[in-house]
């Protein structure tokens, strides 16, 4: 028994190296990528506020996500901000017109999302608003002259294990959460995916904006693998249901003749 | 003798080369599958019936042109040409294209359309044009498909309005039976090279065509994708719906390769829309 024990011990106190930044043993793609693919979600209340924020009626409490405490706006901007969160019952576009949330938004919105991997695109698929973001991955660069889009254009590369998004080319009228926190057109967003192990991917975002921040900062979040058997993203048609809600009882106005 | 030989040699290489092009096999994915990835342009998969009735959308239907294929850059091969003219379009079964509809149902959806143009209410606007999911026929022509594998899975992704379809091929059962989606819930299998698809648990909100406005939940679809040359992926479209329909109909298209380096662009439909709020004068989204 003693002897048992003593083997039994013996391997639970095996040293296990704690430098390594990146395990090992992540799950792999044919080749040789950490597996991103499958559906993730982050369980955070960034979506309401990226700052530390009380509860609320419909607001539950969070501490933030922005690295160092607070977004660092420019003092001409903190005005705008707080327009944004009077109002943001009503010009919260995401939140009251189901629009597409944007980037970075959209990775922590609290619905699940789908990462859908290939060597040379990426597809991640929302379920909020339906919306997709198609990551080029083949070294191609932002193309010049291209529009702004709701979900931006990005352009993702590997650093060893760990993905690199770059995006750009971001419209200006979506926000970073439920709070009016906001950004202009001249947002540039550096996201880092580290696949922790299997189940977790550390995200990383880092945002710069001259027109609204005094510098460049970061969030930085957990996002969660869903794990339940036979998991898929399903529909949620916000638009459909404001549109019922909305128009449903309206007569049309318009005589088209 | 030298010029019968060396046109006997002409003659059984060309046979040679048009057997070797007759036994073109699909390039395969990591799991053996064929691999269909990649920008495609869709054709030919709309719902056209013989003896229907008038569009009642005629005037305010999109007319730009479906999104350009490689056979308009001359880079399809010779097997691509020779496929791409066996390839049918549209209603194949019933062979005339009048569709067998249930006397009631007929009557219903021709009542219905009457009130489609100016809308009586929300629920006569043309379901795409709140840019809501463009259910199972409908995605614009005009912009192009793509095309993700990944062992267990098979993914169109549509521009038009980013619609994704992931379709797992990993044995899963479909969803319960209370779910009800706009895209339905699709599950696919590999049968040889066809990668066949079949979807349930439709909701009631989207239409088949322009004179088809709705169908009901008992819509059962079965689809079959087959890359039949390098630039051309062969489709077919089997629809079932009891309840407007005395049998399935069957719709053949294709989709032909786009443009190299297309890139998938975004389609935002809600955000930029006017219809709704000129059809009700009622704001969408408020602005300051």
């Amino acid at each position: 028994m003693k002897a048992f024990l003593a083997s039994w011990l013996m391997f639970v106190f095996v040293p296990i190296p704690l430098t390594a930044q990146v395990p090992a043993r992540l799950p792999r793609t044919a080749d040789g990528k950490p597996d991103l693919n499958g559906i993730w979600q982050s369980l955070n209340t960034a979506a309401w506020d990226l700052e530390d924020h009380s509860g609320a009626l419909h607001t539950p409490p969070g501490q933030g996500v922005a690295e160092g405490g607070e977004i660092p706006y420019r003092p001409e901007a903190i005005k705008k901000k707080a327009e944004n969160f009077a109002g943001r019952e009503k010009y919260d576009l995401a939140e009251t017109a189901c629009y597409m949330p944007g980037v970075p938004r959209a990775m922590y919105m609290p619905y699940p999302f789908e990462i859908i991997l290939t060597p040379k695109l990426i597809e991640m698929n929302f379920t909020f608003a339906h919306a997709r973001r198609n990551i080029i991955a083949d070294g191609t660069p932002h193309p010049d002259g291209f529009p702004d889009f709701w979900m931006g254009d990005s352009r993702g590369r590997w650093e060893g294990d760990i993905l690199v998004v770059d995006v750009k080319n971001l419209d200006e009228r979506t926000w970073l959460d439920h709070a009016g926190n906001y950004h202009s057109d001249a947002l540039h967003v550096v996201e880092r995916y580290t696949m922790i192990d299997p189940t977790h991917i550390q995200y990383e975002a880092t945002l710069e904006d001259p027109k609204v921040f005094t510098r460049p900062w970061k969030i930085n979040m957990t996002l969660y693998k869903i794990l339940d058997k036979n998991a898929k993203i399903l529909e949620y048609e916000c638009v459909y249901y404001l549109q019922d809600e909305k128009y449903g009882n309206a007569k049309p106005v318009v005589v088209s003749k | 003798m030298k010029t019968i030989a060396i046109v006997t040699l002409a003659f059984v290489t060309a046979l040679l080369v048009d057997a070797q092009e007759q036994k073109w096999v699909a390039p395969r994915t990591s799991d053996d599958h064929p691999d269909m990835q990649g920008a495609w342009a869709r054709r030919g998969t709309r719902i056209q019936e013989a003896n229907g009735p008038v569009s009642p959308l005629g005037e305010f239907s999109n007319t730009g042109q479906p999104y350009p294929t490689i056979f308009n850059t001359g880079v399809a091969t010779a097997l691509d040409r020779a496929t791409l003219a066996a390839q049918k379009t549209g209603v194949v079964d019933p062979a005339d294209r009048v569709l067998p509809w249930r006397p009631d149902a007929d009557a219903a959806r021709r009542e219905f359309i009457r009130h489609m143009i100016p809308p009586a209410s929300l629920k006569y606007v043309e379901p795409t044009a709140r840019c809501v999911l463009p259910g199972p026929v409908d995605g614009d022509d005009r912009s192009p498909f793509f095309i993700v594998q990944r062992p267990g899975s098979f993914v169109l992704a549509y521009e038009y309005n980013h619609v994704t379809r992931v379709i797992y091929t990993d044995g899963r059962p479909h969803v319960g039976k209370k779910l009800r989606f706009f895209m339905g819930d699709s599950i696919g299998r590999w049968e040889g090279d066809t990668l066949v698809v079949d979807t349930t648990n439709f909701n009631d909100k989207t239409s088949l065509a322009q004179t088809i406005p709705y169908h009901s939940e008992e819509l059962h679809t079965a689809e079959r994708f087959t890359r039949v040359s390098p630039n051309l992926i062969e489709y077919q479209l089997t629809l079932e719906d009891p309840k407007l329909f005395t049998t399935p109909i069957k719709v053949a298209g294709y989709f032909a390769a786009a443009p190299k380096d297309t890139e998938p662009m975004e389609f935002a439909c809600v955000e930029g829309s006017q219809t709704l709020p000129n059809v009700f004068g009622i704001e969408f989204a408020p602005t300051r």
